[in-house]
C-alpha cells in the first residue's frame, strides 16, 4: 500500500465530499434559522440537476451560466415551498417534517412522470484529465471541486459581511431580539429557505455532468448530508465542513482495505462514536 | 387538571375488539384477510411508536427492533429447533434488551438530536441485516425458508397456521394484548407523568420523577411490542430482507402516526386505517399514487396539524360555536 | 375537544371502511388477467420499464389480432403490472394483491433477485406461473416447478463468453470482475469467476458496490492497483455500468472491459460517452438493428422505436419472446390451467423472436427451467454494437 495510493483515495473522498459538504450546508443552515428538518431537501439538488440537463444538455446554454441558473431557479423554489407551504408550520418540527416528506413525494413523482425513470446523460463541460506528481483527478471533478469551493466561501461572505446574512444568522441565534432589532423576520426566514435549498441545486448542477440525472438522484446525497449534520452538529457551519471531510476521508480510505458494505457501516459507527462523546456533534449548537 | 377528553379507554378497547372480529366474519377472501392483518401488525407498530412519543421523543430506530425481533425469531426456530410459541415470547426479550444500551446512548439528547442519532441506529443496524453474518441473516439475498407458526396443540386437535385466517386471529390476539397494556398504561398515573415529561422535562423532574429512568423504560417497552410485531412478520412472510426494516417503512410508520394524531392513543389507529386505505385505492393510479399520497399527506398535516383525531373534535366545536353565539348574546346582557 | 361518541363513530367507520374499502375483486369475463412485476422506478427502472414494454408489445399483437385462442375460448389478455422498486417487502406485497386481488395465474416479468425470492413464496403454493430475469442462482430449484428464468443467466453466459475472450484476445489474462452488492450481483460474481478460474485466468478482485453509488473513484483506485487486463462490469445495470467505465478511464484505465449482464449497450454509451464505452464486450445484449439477428427481431426492434422512442434492450425482447412462449404453451395444452400449461413447457421446442427455443439447464438448477437460445457476443465500435460471434450456452448444444 504505497503513500501514493493512499494519498490518491483520500482525494478521491474528498473531491466528492465537497459537493456534499454543499449539500449539507444548505440543510444545515435550514435548520438553523427555521428549525426545520427537511427531508425534501434531496429534491432540490435533483431540480439542479435536471434544470442543468434542459439548459445545458439540451438546450445548448453555456456551463456556467446554467449552474447561475440553476442556483437561482432552485433559489426560487425554495423560497416559494417556504411561503406557500412552511410557513405554517412554525415551531411544529414533527409535523414541518412530515409535510417535508410529503413535498419530497411530490416532486420526486412529478420529476419522474415528466422526465421518465431512466437516468439520462449530461455531457461534460471540460474533458480530459490532470496529472500532479503522479496523482490522478479529472478536469471536470476539478472544476466541481473550485466551483463548490467558491460557493462555499461566497456563503461565508454573505453570511459574515452582507446585511441579510448577518439578519440571517441573527434571526438563527435569536428571532425575538433580531424582530425587536428591526428585521423583516418573514423575508429572512423565505430567504433563509430560498438559500439553503439554492446551494442543493448547485450541488446538482455540478454533479449532474459527473454521475448524469435521474428523478432519484437526490436519496444519496441527502442521506450523506444528514450524516455530516449529524457529526458535525446541526445547525453548525463550520461542523458541516469539517464534517464533511471527515466523511470524504472515511469513505476513500476506507475503500481500498474493505468493502463498500463495511466502508458504510464503519461511516456509521464512527458516527455513533463521535455522538458518544459529543451527543451533539463536534460543533453542535446547544 | 381535569380528566382528559376523549374515548373512554374501554370503549375504544372494545370497539376495536369487536372491530376486529368482524373482518372475518364480513370477508373470507383472502386478500383481504391480508389487508386485514397487516393492518393489525402496522397497528402493533403505531401504537407502540407513539406510546414512546408521549414522552416527546421520536424515535426513528422503532422498525429496526422489529427486525430484530423477526430476525431473532427466524434464527431461534430455523436454527435452535425452538418452538414458534418459545421464539415468541424470547424474540421481543432480545429486542428489549438490546433496547437497553441504544436507549441509554441516545436518550441522552432530545429533540431533534434524538431524532438523528436514532436515524444513525436505524440505518446502522439496517446495514449490519443486509451484510453481517450473512450465512444466519441472509446477506443480499435476504433470509429465506422461515416456516409458519408451529401447530398450537389444544385439546381435541391442533390448529395449524397455514392459511390466512389463523394468521389473522394469531395477529390480532396479539394486537389485543399489545392494545390493552398500551392503552392502559395511557390512561394510567404513568400516562400523566409521560404527559408531563413529554411537557416539561425539568418540572417533572422537580415534582421527583426519574426522567431518564422513565423515558428508558418507554423506549424498553415500545421496542419490546415492535419485536413482538416483528416475530410474527417473520413468521408469516417466511422471507426477510434488510430493506424490510430501512428508512422507507419507518418513514411509513412515522407518517401513520402522526397523520393521525401524536397526542392521543387513538391517533395512530385513525392513521393507520386511514392512510392503508388511502393507498390502496391509490394502487390503482399506479404512476400518480406517490404524487397524489404525497399531496395528501401535505394538505392534511397543514389543515389537521394535530391529526385526524382531532377532526371530530373540530367539527363539534364548529357547531358548538354557531349554537354558542346566540348563547352568548343572550349572557351578554346579564351583567356579571 | 374529542368527544366520546364523535371518536368512536370515526374508529367504527374507518376500520369498516378499511375492510371494504380495497374494492370488489374484477368480473370473471374472458378476460385473462397476467401480472408483470418490475422494479418501473428507482436505479433498476431500465430493467422493469424494458420487461413491461416487452409484455406490451406481444400481448397488444395478440388482442389486435382477436385474442387468444385456447381449448375452445378466446381471451382478450389484460396486463397488471405493479412497480415494487427493487424492494423485497413491496414485491412480497404487489404479489399478494396481483394473486390474491387480481387473481392472476401467470406473472411474466420480474428482475432483482432479492424480489424474486419474496415473490416467489405466494406464487409457488398457489401454483402460479412465474417466469422472470432475476439471476438469483436459487430462483430456480426442483421445489419451485412454476418458476422460470426467461432470458440466459449469468450461468449460461459467462463460460462461453470468457471461452470466447481467450480463444480471441489471448492478451487478456488478468480480470476484475465488479457487481451490486445482492443477490444478482453476488451470484453473477460466483458464476464468472467460476468460469474465469475454469479457463486459467487470474481473477484480481471480486468486488461489489452499494446499488445507487455514482462515486466508483474509491473502489476503482483500489481495483485498478491490482493492473489488471480486463474489467467486468458484470451485473450492473446500464446507468452505473457506464460510470464505471467512465471513471476507470479518467483514472487512466486503457484495458480490455466486459459486461457480462450488459443488457442495453446504447444506454451504456450515453452514460460513459463513446471513449469510455469503445470496445466494450457483451455476451448478454442483442442489437436489434444488426444483421446478425433475425428479421423477426429487427420487426420488433422497430415497432418497439416507434412506439416508445427507445431502442429495445435484451430484456424487452426476452419478456416479448417469454409472452409468446407462455401463450403458445397455453395454446398447445389447450388450457389456461397452470398444471397442464406446465407439462407442455417441459416437453416441447418453440419457435420465437430469438429462432427455436428449448427449456433446460437441469445440470445447473436441477430442474428444466431455464429458457435456452443462442447468445451474440458483442462489441460497441464507434457508439454502435457490432455482433461478432453466435454461441451456442452449452445446455443447448445438447438438445
Amino acid at each position: 500500500m504505497s503513500i501514493e495510493l493512499l494519498i490518491q483515495a483520500a482525494l478521491n473522498g474528498f473531491g466528492l465530499a465537497v459537493v456534499y459538504i454543499l449539500v449539507a450546508l444548505g440543510l444545515t443552515l435550514i435548520f438553523s434559522i427555521l428549525d426545520i428538518i427537511n427531508f425534501a431537501h434531496g429534491e432540490f439538488y435533483m431540480l439542479g440537476g435536471f434544470v442543468t440537463y434542459y439548459a445545458f444538455a439540451v438546450f445548448g446554454v453555456n456551463y456556467f451560466m446554467t449552474l447561475v441558473l440553476a442556483v437561482l431557479v432552485v433559489g426560487a423554489a425554495g423560497v416559494l415551498a417556504e411561503r406557500v407551504v412552511f410557513r405554517h408550520l412554525r415551531g411544529k418540527t414533527l409535523n414541518a417534517f412530515i409535510v417535508s416528506l410529503g413535498l419530497l413525494w411530490v416532486l420526486q413523482a412529478s420529476a419522474q412522470l415528466s422526465f421518465g425513470v431512466l437516468d439520462k446523460s449530461v455531457p461534460s463541460a471540460v474533458s480530459g484529465i490532470v496529472r500532479v506528481f503522479g496523482l490522478i483527478m479529472s478536469r471536470e471533478r476539478l472544476v466541481v471541486i473550485v466551483t463548490a469551493s467558491a460557493l462555499m466561501a461566497a456563503l461565508y461572505v454573505f453570511l459574515k459581511f452582507a446585511r441579510t446574512g448577518q439578519a440571517m444568522r441573527a434571526v438563527a441565534q435569536d428571532p425575538d431580539a433580531a424582530a425587536l432589532q428591526g428585521v423583516n423576520i418573514e423575508a429572512v426566514l423565505a430567504l433563509g429557505f430560498g438559500v439553503g435549498c439554492a446551494l442543493a441545486g448547485a450541488a446538482g448542477a455540478l454533479l449532474a455532468p459527473v454521475f448524469a440525472v435521474s428523478p432519484t438522484m437526490g436519496a444519496l446525497p441527502v442521506v450523506k448530508a444528514f450524516i455530516i449534520i449529524i457529526v458535525g452538529g446541526m445547525g453548525s457551519l463550520p461542523g458541516a465542513v469539517l464534517g464533511g471531510l471527515l466523511l470524504g476521508a472515511v469513505e476513500g480510505i476506507g475503500t481500498l482495505f474493505m468493502t463498500s458494505a463495511a466502508v458504510n457501516m464503519l461511516g456509521f459507527l464512527i458516527v455513533i462514536a463521535i455522538l458518544l462523546v459529543r451527543p451533539r456533534g463536534l460543533f453542535g449548537v446547544a | 387538571m381535569s380528566r382528559r377528553p376523549g374515548l373512554s379507554p374501554a370503549l375504544g378497547f372494545g370497539l376495536l375488539a369487536v372491530a376486529g372480529v368482524a373482518v372475518p366474519v364480513l370477508t373470507r377472501d383472502s386478500y383481504y384477510l391480508d389487508v386485514a392483518t397487516a393492518m393489525l401488525m402496522n397497528l402493533v407498530l403505531t401504537l407502540s411508536l407513539r406510546f414512546e412519543m408521549s414522552t416527546g421523543q421520536l424515535n426513528m430506530a422503532h422498525i429496526s427492533f422489529m427486525g430484530i425481533g423477526a430476525y431473532a425469531s427466524a434464527l431461534l426456530v430455523t436454527r435452535a429447533g425452538w418452538s414458534f410459541w418459545a421464539s415468541l415470547v424470547a424474540a421481543p426479550l432480545v429486542a428489549a434488551l438490546v433496547a437497553v444500551p441504544v436507549g441509554r446512548i441516545a436518550l441522552r439528547v432530545s429533540g431533534p438530536y434524538y431524532f438523528l442519532i436514532t436515524f444513525a441506529f436505524l440505518e446502522v443496524l439496517r446495514l449490519f441485516f443486509n451484510n453481517s453474518f450473512v450465512d444466519y441473516l441472509g446477506g443480499p439475498s435476504g433470509l429465506v425458508e422461515i416456516p409458519r407458526p408451529h401447530p398450537l396443540p389444544l385439546s381435541g386437535g391442533a390448529i395449524a397456521f397455514t392459511g390466512k385466517l389463523p394468521q389473522y386471529w394469531l395477529m390480532y390476539a396479539l394486537f389485543l394484548v399489545a392494545a390493552a397494556v398500551l392503552i392502559r398504561l395511557e390512561y394510567s398515573r404513568f400516562g400523566l407523568v409521560a404527559s408531563a415529561i413529554r411537557q416539561r422535562d425539568l418540572l417533572a423532574e422537580t415534582l421527583g420523577v426519574d426522567v431518564i429512568r422513565y423515558k428508558l423504560g418507554v423506549f424498553v417497552l415500545g421496542s419490546f411490542f415492535a419485536g413482538v410485531a416483528g416475530v410474527f412478520f417473520a413468521h408469516s412472510h417466511q422471507v426477510l430482507h434488510s430493506s424490510d426494516f430501512g428508512l422507507e417503512p419507518m418513514v411509513l410508520l412515522v407518517v401513520f402516526t402522526v397523520i393521525g394524531g401524536a397526542q392521543s392513543v387513538w391517533g395512530p389507529v385513525v392513521g393507520t386505517l386511514v392512510l392503508s386505505v388511502t393507498s390502496e385505492l391509490l394502487r390503482e393510479l399506479h404512476h400518480y399514487e406517490i404524487l397524489v399520497y404525497g399531496a395528501v399527506l401535505m394538505v392534511v398535516m397543514l389543515v389537521f396539524p394535530e391529526g385526524l383525531v382531532s377532526l371530530p373534535g373540530r367539527i363539534t366545536r364548529a357547531l358548538d360555536r354557531r349554537r354558542g353565539s346566540k348563547a352568548r348574546a343572550v349572557g351578554a346582557r346579564v351583567a356579571p | 375537544m374529542i368527544t366520546r361518541r364523535s371518536t368512536a363513530i370515526l374508529v367504527v367507520l374507518t376500520f369498516a371502511l378499511a375492510v371494504v374499502g380495497t374494492g370488489p375483486a374484477p368480473a370473471a369475463e374472458k378476460t385473462l388477467a397476467i401480472g408483470l412485476l418490475g422494479p418501473l422506478s428507482g436505479g433498476a427502472a431500465s430493467y422493469g420499464v424494458e420487461l413491461q414494454r416487452g409484455a406490451e408489445m406481444r400481448s397488444d399483437e395478440i388482442n389486435k389480432a382477436g385474442g387468444l385462442k385456447v381449448g375452445g375460448d378466446v381471451y382478450k389478455i389484460k396486463l397488471v403490472a405493479y412497480d415494487h422498486k427493487a424492494q423485497a417487502a413491496d414485491a412480497a406485497t404487489a404479489t399478494n394483491k396481483l394473486v390474491f386481488q387480481d387473481k392472476v395465474k401467470y406473472i411474466i416479468g420480474n428482475a432483482v433477485g432479492a424480489t424474486c425470492n419474496a415473490a416467489q413464496t405466494i406464487t409457488e403454493p398457489n401454483k402460479v406461473m412465474f417466469g422472470f430475469v432475476c439471476w438469483g442462482t436459487a430462483n430456480l430449484a426442483p421445489e419451485k416447478p412454476y418458476s422460470f428464468r426467461s432470458m440466459l443467466s449469468q450461468w449460461e453466459l459467462a463460460e462461453p463468453f470468457y471461452r470466447w475472450v481467450k480463444e480471441n484476445h489471448p492478451k487478456v489474462k488478468r480480470v476484475a470482475v465488479i457487481s451490486p452488492n445482492d443477490t444478482s450481483g453476488k451470484d453473477t460474481n460466483t458464476a464468472v469467476v467460476k468460469a474465469l478460474k475454469g479457463l486459467a485466468f487470474e481473477v484480481t478482485a471480486d468486488e461489489y458496490y452499494e446499488r445507487g453509488t455514482k462515486d466508483f473513484y474509491p473502489v476503482l483506485t483500489k481495483l485498478l492497483a491490482q493492473k489488471p487486463d480486463m474489467i467486468d462490469v458484470a451485473a450492473a445495470p446500464a446507468g452505473e455500468a457506464g460510470l464505471i467505465l467512465k471513471q476507470a478511464m479518467e483514472l487512466g484505465f486503457k484495458g480490455a472491459k466486459g459486461w457480462t449482464a450488459g443488457t442495453n449497450p446504447f444506454t451504456i454509451v450515453g452514460v460513459a460517452g463513446r471513449e469510455a464505452a469503445e470496445g466494450v464486450w457483451s455476451p448478454a445484449n442483442i442489437n436489434v438493428k444488426s444483421e446478425h439477428v433475425s428479421g423477426a427481431v429487427r420487426k420488433f426492434g422497430e415497432g418497439y422505436e416507434k412506439r416508445y422512442g427507445e431502442v429495445p434492450g435484451v430484456i424487452a425482447v426476452a419478456n416479448y419472446a417469454a409472452f409468446d412462449v407462455f401463450t403458445q404453451a397455453m395454446q398447445r395444452a389447450g388450457s389456461v390451467e397452470t398444471d397442464r400449461v406446465l407439462e407442455v413447457l417441459t416437453k416441447e421446442r418453440f419457435e420465437t423472436v430469438w429462432g427455436p427455443l428449448v427449456i433446460g439447464g437441469k445440470e445447473t438448477y436441477g430442474i428444466d427451467r431455464q429458457f435456452l437460445y443462442p447468445l451474440v457476443i458483442s462489441e460497441v465500435r464507434g457508439g454502435e454494437i457490432v455482433d461478432l460471434a453466435q454461441v451456442l450456452p452449452a445446455a443447448l448444444k445438447k438438445k
